[in-house]
C-alpha cells in the first residue's frame, strides 16, 4: 500500500446565504496516491469545483470543516501564510478557462516567472529565465522564447492552456488538481492537452485531481473515479469497476447520457430534472431520489451511507439494489 | 509582371512576427494623436502650464501683490499688460501666478484623493466583506456632510490659510467618488479567475494587488484623475469667487474672476476679470477633452485610432 499523498476527510464546506450556511461540500472523504489521477465527475453545480477550490483553500467566506491532510499539514486549519507557501509549491492548479486564467496586461513569461520568484527567491534573474523556457518547452509550446515575451490574447486556447499548465507546474508540485482543464477547448487539442498532463504526471509523479463532466476524460485519464452529487460523493471505484459496473443510479444515468457513435440517432437519455440549488437542496434522506420518482421512497435508506461492495467500490444510498430506467419496466417486472 | 525575389519572404516574415501589440502608452498617444481636438487641447495644457511655472519662477509675488495707489484700475498699456486692479496690482502678474496656484492645488488635490481614493477602494472591493462594509460607511458618512458649509467654517476658523491647507480640507471631501468607482471595479475584477490562479501560485494578496488588480484598473484610474483634474480647477475656482478661497495676497483664477462682483467691474473693467475666465474656461474644456481621448483609448469599443 502506498502512501497517501492527500487524506480528506469528512471535509463540509459550507456557504452562508441569508444568514444561514448552506454545504456545497458535503462530509466528502477522499484520499489520492502519488502518481495517481482521481477523477471527480458530476453535473454543474454538483460540488466539483467547491472541492477543488476548497482543498486550495480559495474561499473567501465560507465555512470549512473536516480535514484534509498533505505533507503532514492539515491544509484546513493553516493560516494564508503558511498555505502561500504550500500553494504553487507543492499543490498547483489548472483552470477552466484558460483565458480568464491569465492576467491580460502582464506577458506570458512575466506570469509563470511569479511562480518562481515566490517559491525559488534565490533563483537569478538568467536562471529563471531558462527555466521558464524550459517549461515552456515541457509543455511543447514552439519558439519558447517568443511565446514568452507575448501577451494572453496573442495566443489560441491551446497554448494558452499550456501556458497554465507551465505554471501550475513551474515549481514541480506533489498534487495538482485541474478543473476541467479541456472544457473550453476543441475536441483535437484536449487530446494533446491530457497527454501533456498524463505525460507530465510520469515526469514529476504528482497525484492528480482532475475534476470534469466528461465521461470520455475519465476513461482516458483516471485511475479511480468519484462520482459526486449534491455535494456528496456517492459513488467511488477505480475506472474499470465505474465504467463496467457502476451502481449508483446517479452514476449509471451519467454513463447512459453518453452521446455513442455506434448507436447515432436514437434519443439520448437525460435525467430528468436539474441540480437543486445549494438553498434547496434536500437535506434529509437520498439525494438524488427527486430525480427518480420512479423509485419508491422504500428503496433509500434514510440516512444514506457508503456501502463498500468490492474493496475500493463504495456506493452511498440503498436505491441502487432496486434501480432500474424507465422502459426497462418489463425487463423489471419479468424478473420479479 | 516581376515578382518579388523570394529571399523577401522570410523577412516579411520575421517583421509579421515583430508586430507586438501596442503597449497601452501607444494606444493612448495614438488616440490623442488622430483625435485632432484633444492634441490641440494637449499641447495647449503643457504650454500654459510649462509658461506659468517658469515664469513665475522669475516673478516676485510680493512685488505683484504690493498696493500701487498712483496706478488704480488701469486699462492695458506697455507697463501693465493686462492692466490694473483696484488695488493697483498688476493683472498680468497676477494671472501668471494665480494659474501656478489654481493648478498646483486642482493638481495636489487630484493626486491626495486619488492616492486615497484608490487605496480605500481597491482594499474594500478586493477583501470585500466586514472591510467593504466599514469603508463603503465612513464614505456615506463623508458624503452626507455638507461640503461647503465645513469648508467655509473652516476658512473662519484657520487663522494662515495657505494653499496647503486648502488642498488638505478639499481632499478631505473629494475621496469617496474615485474609492467608489475603483471600488465597484476592484469587486468585479476580484471575481476573474487569474486572480484565483495567482492565489493558487501562493502570491500573497498584497503581490495580487499590486501586480493584478491595480494595472487591470490604471486605464479607469488615469481617466477619472483626468477628469477630476478639470473638475477641482473648478471647484478651487468656484470657492475663491464665492470669497471662501484665498486672501487677496494669493492670488488664484477664482480671486480675479471674484473682482466682476464688483458691478463696475464687471461693466467696464473686462481686462480684470476676462482674462482669468477665459483661461479657466478653455483649460477646463482642454483637459476634459485629453481626458475623453483617454476615456476613449481605455475602452476598445470607442477608439478612433
Amino acid at each position: 500500500m502506498q502512501n497517501e499523498l492527500l487524506t480528506i476527510q469528512h471535509l463540509t464546506t459550507s456557504f452562508k446565504i441569508e444568514d444561514h450556511y448552506y454545504a456545497a461540500v458535503d462530509e466528502v472523504s477522499l484520499s489520492v496516491k502519488p502518481n495517481e489521477v482521481v477523477a471527480i465527475v458530476g453535473e454543474s453545480g454538483s460540488g466539483k469545483s467547491a472541492l477543488a477550490f476548497s482543498i486550495m483553500g480559495l474561499h473567501a467566506r465560507a465555512k470549512s470543516e473536516g480535514s484534509i491532510a498533505f505533507e503532514g499539514y492539515n491544509l484546513n486549519s493553516l493560516g494564508p501564510n503558511e498555505l502561500n507557501k504550500l500553494r504553487g509549491k507543492h499543490i498547483g492548479m489548472i483552470f477552466q478557462d484558460p483565458l480568464s486564467a491569465l492576467n491580460p496586461l502582464m506577458t506570458v513569461g512575466d506570469q509563470i516567472q511569479e511562480a518562481l520568484i515566490l517559491h525559488q527567491p534565490n533563483m537569478s534573474k538568467k536562471e529563471r529565465k531558462r527555466k521558464v523556457i524550459e517549461l515552456l518547452n515541457s509543455v511543447g509550446i514552439l519558439q519558447p522564447d517568443v511565446i514568452a515575451s507575448s501577451y494572453p490574447h496573442e495566443l489560441s486556447g491551446g497554448m494558452r492552456q499550456r501556458i497554465v499548465i507551465s505554471i501550475a507546474i513551474a515549481n514541480e508540485p506533489k498534487l495538482l488538481i485541474a478543473d476541467e482543464p479541456t472544457t473550453a477547448l476543441d475536441a483535437t487539442i484536449q487530446l494533446q492537452i491530457l497527454d501533456l498532463i498524463r505525460k507530465l504526471k510520469d515526469d514529476i509523479g504528482a497525484g492528480i485531481i482532475l475534476i470534469t463532466h466528461d465521461i470520455g476524460v475519465v476513461a482516458e485519464m483516471a485511475d479511480r473515479v468519484a462520482v459526486m452529487y449534491g455535494g456528496q460523493i456517492v459513488e467511488i471505484a477505480d475506472i474499470h469497476t465505474l465504467l463496467s459496473d457502476p451502481r449508483h443510479p446517479y452514476t449509471r444515468s451519467l454513463l447512459r447520457s453518453i452521446p455513442s457513435a455506434d448507436t447515432p440517432k436514437t434519443k439520448l437519455y437525460s435525467i430528468q430534472g436539474v441540480v437543486p440549488s445549494l438553498k434547496h437542496l434536500p437535506r434529509q434522506g437520498c439525494r438524488f431520489r427527486f430525480r427518480i420518482p420512479w423509485i419508491g421512497e422504500s428503496s433509500h435508506e434514510e440516512n444514506p451511507q457508503m456501502h463498500e461492495l468490492s474493496p475500493g467500490h463504495f456506493v452511498r444510498c440503498t436505491c441502487y439494489q432496486n434501480f432500474w430506467f424507465p422502459g426497462e419496466e418489463d425487463i423489471q417486472n419479468g424478473a420479479s | 509582371m516581376i515578382h518579388p525575389p523570394p529571399n523577401d519572404i522570410p523577412l516579411l516574415q520575421n517583421e509579421a512576427f515583430a508586430a507586438r501589440s501596442p503597449s497601452s502608452l501607444t494606444i493612448l498617444w495614438r488616440e490623442i494623436v488622430r483625435d485632432k481636438i484633444a492634441l490641440v487641447s494637449l499641447v495647449f495644457i503643457v504650454i500654459v502650464t510649462a509658461f506659468v511655472y517658469i515664469t513665475s519662477l522669475v516673478l516676485d509675488q510680493e512685488q505683484i501683490v504690493r498696493v500701487d495707489l498712483f496706478a488704480l484700475n488701469k486699462a492695458p498699456s506697455a507697463e501693465h499688460w493686462l492692466g490694473t486692479d483696484y488695488g493697483g496690482r498688476d493683472i498680468f502678474g497676477q494671472l501668471i501666478i494665480g494659474t501656478r496656484n489654481s493648478l498646483t492645488i486642482a493638481f495636489l488635490v487630484t493626486m491626495l484623493t486619488g492616492i486615497i481614493g484608490i487605496s480605500i477602494g481597491v482594499i474594500s472591493g478586493y477583501f470585500g466583506g466586514m472591510i467593504d462594509n466599514f469603508f463603503m460607511r465612513v464614505v456615506d458618512f463623508f458624503l452626507i456632510l455638507p461640503f461647503l458649509m465645513i469648508v467655509i467654517a473652516f476658512i473662519a476658523v484657520v487663522p494662515k490659510y495657505s494653499i496647503y491647507s486648502f488642498t488638505l480640507i478639499m481632499t478631505a471631501f473629494l475621496w469617496m467618488g474615485i474609492a467608489r468607482l475603483i471600488r465597484s471595479k476592484a469587486l468585479q475584477e476580484r471575481e476573474l479567475d487569474y486572480i484565483k490562479a495567482s492565489r493558487t501560485v501562493g502570491t500573497s494578496h498584497a503581490g495580487i494587488i499590486f501586480k493584478h488588480v491595480l494595472p487591470n484598473l490604471s486605464s479607469i484610474i488615469i481617466v477619472s484623475m483626468t477628469l477630476n483634474l478639470a473638475a477641482n480647477i473648478g471647484l478651487e475656482s468656484g470657492l475663491s469667487f464665492l470669497g471662501f478661497g484665498f486672501p487677496e495676497d494669493t492670488p488664484s483664477l477664482g480671486t480675479l474672476v471674484s473682482y466682476a462682483r464688483n458691478a463696475q467691474t464687471l461693466e467696464s473693467r473686462p481686462w480684470i476679470w476676462l482674462p482669468a475666465s477665459s483661461l479657466i474656461l478653455v483649460l477646463m474644456l482642454s483637459i476634459n477633452n485629453v481626458g475623453q481621448a483617454l476615456k476613449r483609448a481605455a475602452d476598445a469599443r470607442q477608439r478612433r485610432g
